[in-house]
């Protein structure tokens, strides 16, 4: 049996230790929030935050995080950055056939823990390992960079679309 | 001779088809089918598309699949015009399977070809504004006012000072006929369409809330993963799972159509089994073969002469009479889709009914597809449409369906089955491969005088009807499929051009004299469409030649182009719209810009490319973007359309290619077939031609003329002509 915390809560299971992180989250604890686009490491699909650092959870195997704390796409909205960046993810339509952005907001909002102010290149060095078959990219960047701006302490917050829109979602 | 586009050829295959759907499925269609709509009391459901509830809710069941296109919003918006009714009030549904849903343009359920928003404006318009009109009726008559005193404004019924929601009058438009020949709303009064505003599915897909196909989780539902041949041709011969059954949480093996499915408890365990697993293959007529192999025989086909598909003038008395002449021979590899969602489907098949769930371009053929191999009427079966990881083309085709639900009849549980990535790269279905070779000719003007034009390769539409025909008339025999198949398949070969193969190599420019020629070599590699089909290539060829003859005329790239757009006023639009980027952009040193235009899916394009080229990588830094697709919808979902164009085509580009050696393909996964990462991406600026023309397709229309472009840029950053895809290969060799 292999413990690890999920989303605040530990959990325990019984997969093989080898099972990588990302089948024992969505099939072993239903939440499908994290997608499987490679299998490989190299899309970013699967990311996930263990400990606060984003990993590709594809090639993770759960014995890696026993004992660890696993934050998932879930879980991440009552987390620091995370709500900034999907309020800007909202507002500039971000997302297109949104597969891979569950990835791409963990890859994010990792980015945004450590470092609160980043450039165009920072941006790019942190989210290169999220592939986006749609082309979002110019968007992602832009996203990142007004949700870091919002972010900042002497930021003006602007009207919140993503908190009307996401009332309406939980209503409907 | 007739030409047949993608959409027409759909479209005429299917009527074709209809004989026979008489035919086989005449007992299903002796009743209409329900419509997929689940009604509580007091709901108000007028037609196929809105449901409209006594708590004041409103659903929208769009015909169309949502693969980020951005169609949920887009379609909402046209109805939501007409009704005048916020976009954002509506809760949209994804449409199950049903007639009523059916493309208009080309009279089945398919998502397609750029088509969504042009066929199915006037048709969602009609609706929304022949609906407000029955709500104003009947309004009319439970306030006891006359028609003429009350309006709308935002799912309101105004009176006066008071505003009544529509919700309010259900009861009584359910008894009143639907009013007829109500005049669709004036554009001058438009409030939603033309205005960009944040997509629908936004907070879904920011929060991993949107369900995928893979997604879906029913009770004692199992995991599938199938080992298919490596050589396209081949089947199993024979088998041996003891090991894969030893596999902890394997359940069972089963022989399908294609290959062995391993069956497990959950995913992992299934695609450790599918390792464990020992299969032998038959011998396949491309065991061998080579990229190379297949290119000779495309380069021997083009020298044999194809058939002719499209000519004026004397191209051959042009051509002898021309000043200068430019000949050059163009190479497009095998390109995979690769959706970021690998394909994946849940199919339960019971004694008498069944269920699929699927993120699929065409829910009615998923539909036909299970009726078929489960031995069901397609009455029997339910369809769950979920949104699609991507599809590109590529989820038109449903083998995936098939599949699961041969191995869902085998075991008799609820099967998801799910492709790996190494099993998307090679399991086909896949952008034909082409050689092309177009001659042309400049006058004493420099004017173009001959344009001769010709392409090799596999025929899309044989193998669309080997796929399509199975789904979509599910009681036609096998053996009949494959005798439409095979007619189909001879037909292409000797005497009928499949127009998606070359459109796109002629028909932007004036061309005094022109032939079009196609020389059609199979190898048993399955194709498909793949966004924007013929023309990823055949713009590719057209606008590198292009540039070549300006250059051999003299003239400005850009000027010559509207030298030869005299006739095409949407084309010349936005040419001269990137030419103010062409001559008006600033470049650091080291930089250079290169210019295509293409017209495709009845949308016009122009592209200016910003590139350099440092220790042989090309890289694109900026791309300026002209669009003409008529009225805007939603601007920002047309940005957002031709930025992911550029991005998509520029993947094929630079890095695209899928290479076949001794018969088995050789990319398996990200590493050796890479996509365009965010330190790649160029800025990208788009400008929306001012139009109140009907509104045109943008899901593909921005993708050909990127990878041109770009090489008519490195062109002048080097010197070199590259004409061969990928570039980064073809300027590492030239």
């Amino acid at each position: 049996m292999l413990r690890f915390t999920l989303n605040g809560k530990t959990v325990e299971t019984d997969l093989a230790p080898d099972t990588p992180l990302l089948w024992a989250v969505r099939d072993g604890f239903k939440l499908k929030g994290s997608k499987f686009g490679c299998g490989a490491g190299l899309c970013g699909a699967c990311t996930m935050h263990v400990d606060g650092v984003a990993q590709k959870t594809c090639v993770l195997p759960l014995a890696a995080v026993a004992g660890r704390a696993v934050t998932t796409i879930e879980g991440v909205t009552a987390t620091g950055a995370a709500e900034a960046l999907q309020a800007a993810w909202v507002a500039q339509s971000v997302s297109q056939c949104g597969y891979c952005q569950s990835g791409q907001i963990m890859a994010a909002s990792a980015l945004l823990a450590q470092n609160p102010n980043p450039t165009e290149a920072d941006v790019e060095a942190a989210m290169a390992g999220n592939i986006c078959r749609c082309g979002c990219y110019p968007r992602i960047k832009s996203a990142v960079l007004a949700a870091a701006a919002t972010l900042a302490p002497d930021a003006v917050v602007q009207g919140t679309p993503f908190k009307d829109a996401m009332a309406r979602e939980a209503s409907a | 001779m007739s030409q047949l586009s993608r959409r027409s050829f759909l479209r005429h295959s299917a009527l074709a088809g209809g004989g026979l759907l008489v035919a086989f499925t005449l007992p299903g269609c002796s009743a209409p089918p329900r419509l997929p709509i689940a009604r509580e009391q007091g709901d108000f459901v007028p037609n196929a598309f809105l449901q409209f509830a006594s708590d004041g809710s409103v659903r929208f069941f769009c015909p169309r699949d949502e693969m980020g296109q951005g169609v949920t919003t887009g379609l909402t918006t046209i109805v939501a015009e007409g009704l005048d009714m916020a976009p954002q009030r509506f809760t949209v549904e994804l449409a199950g399977a049903h007639p009523d849903y059916a493309n208009p343009g080309m009279g089945f359920q398919v998502t397609g070809g750029s088509t969504s928003v042009k066929e199915h404006f006037t048709q969602l318009m009609t609706v929304g504004c022949e609906l407000r009109a029955l709500f104003l009726a009947a309004a009319a008559k439970d306030l006891g006012v006359a028609e003429s005193a009350l309006t709308t404004e935002d799912g309101m019924i105004v009176h006066g000072e008071a505003r009544h929601p529509y919700g309010q009058f259900l009861t009584t438009a359910a008894t009143l006929p639907l009013p007829e020949a109500v005049p669709l709303k004036d554009p001058a009064t438009y409030r939603w369409i033309g205005t960009a505003f944040p997509r629908l599915d936004g907070p879904q897909k920011a929060t991993g809330t949107a369900v995928y196909g893979i997604d879906i989780d029913v009770p004692g539902m199992e995991y599938a993963v199938v080992v298919r041949p490596p050589v396209f041709g081949a089947t199993v011969a024979s088998f041996d799972d003891s090991a894969a059954r030893a596999v902890p949480g394997v359940r069972t093996v089963v022989e399908i159509a294609t290959g062995v499915a391993v069956v497990a408890e959950h995913f992992w365990q299934a695609k450790k089994g599918a390792e464990a697993l020992t299969v032998r293959w038959s011998a396949s007529p491309l065991d061998g073969a080579s990229t190379a192999s297949l290119r000779a025989d495309y380069a021997e086909a083009l020298a044999m002469g194809g058939k002719e598909a499209e000519s004026t003038g004397d191209v051959v008395k042009a051509l002898a009479a021309a000043e200068k002449t430019v000949e050059l021979e163009f190479w497009a590899p095998f390109l995979a889709h690769a959706p970021m969602e690998p394909m994946s489907a849940v199919v339960h098949v019971r004694e008498n009914d069944a269920e699929v769930w699927a993120g699929t371009q065409g829910p009615g053929a998923a539909g036909g597809l299970v009726a078929r191999h489960a031995g069901l009427d397609p009455a029997q079966v339910t369809v769950h449409q979920t949104y699609l990881g991507g599809a590109f083309g590529r989820r038109g085709t449903l083998t995936h369906v098939a599949e699961a639900t041969q191995i869902s009849k085998a075991t008799g549980t609820p099967v998801k089955l799910l492709w790996t990535r190494e099993d998307d790269l090679r399991g086909g279905l896949y952008r034909p491969a082409s050689l092309m070779r177009i001659r042309a000719g400049l006058d004493k003007s420099g004017q173009i005088s001959a344009w001769d034009a010709e392409r090799a390769g596999a025929n899309i539409t044989p193998e669309t009807l080997r796929n399509s025909l199975p789904a979509l008339l599910p009681g036609m025999p096998e053996g009949i499929v494959d005798w439409v198949v095979g007619v189909a398949d001879k037909a292409h070969r000797g005497w009928i051009v499949d127009h998606s193969s070359i459109e796109g190599l002629y028909e932007d420019y004036s061309l005094p004299n022109f032939a079009v020629r196609h020389a059609t070599k199979e190898h048993g590699i399955p194709v498909t469409f793949w966004r924007s089909v013929g023309h990823s290539y055949t713009a590719f060829a057209k606008e590198v030649t292009m540039d070549a003859l300006a250059e051999a005329a003299n003239a400005d790239p850009v000027a010559f182009r509207l030298a030869h757009l005299k006739d095409n006023p949407r084309m010349a639009g936005v040419v001269a719209k990137a030419q103010e980027a062409w001559n008006g952009w600033t470049l650091a040193p080291g930089r250079h810009l290169g210019f295509a235009a293409h017209h495709s899916f009845a949308t016009s394009v122009a592209q200016v490319a910003e590139v350099s080229v440092d220790d042989g990588a090309i890289r694109v830094h900026r791309v300026f973007c002209a669009v003409d697709c008529g009225l805007a919808i939603n601007p920002d979902i047309i940005r957002a359309q031709m930025e992911g164009a550029v991005m998509y085509g520029l993947t094929a580009a630079l890095h695209g290619k899928l290479e076949l050696e001794n018969g088995a393909v050789k990319q398996s996964n990200f590493h050796d077939y890479p996509i365009l990462r965010i330190d790649e991406a160029p800025k990208v600026e788009v400008v929306i031609m001012e139009s109140q023309e009907a509104p045109t397709g943008v899901g593909e229309p921005g993708l050909p003329p990127i990878a041109p472009a770009v090489a008519n840029a490195v062109y002048r950053a080097t010197g070199k002509r590259l004409t061969e895809l990928p570039l980064n290969d073809a300027l590492r060799l030239a």
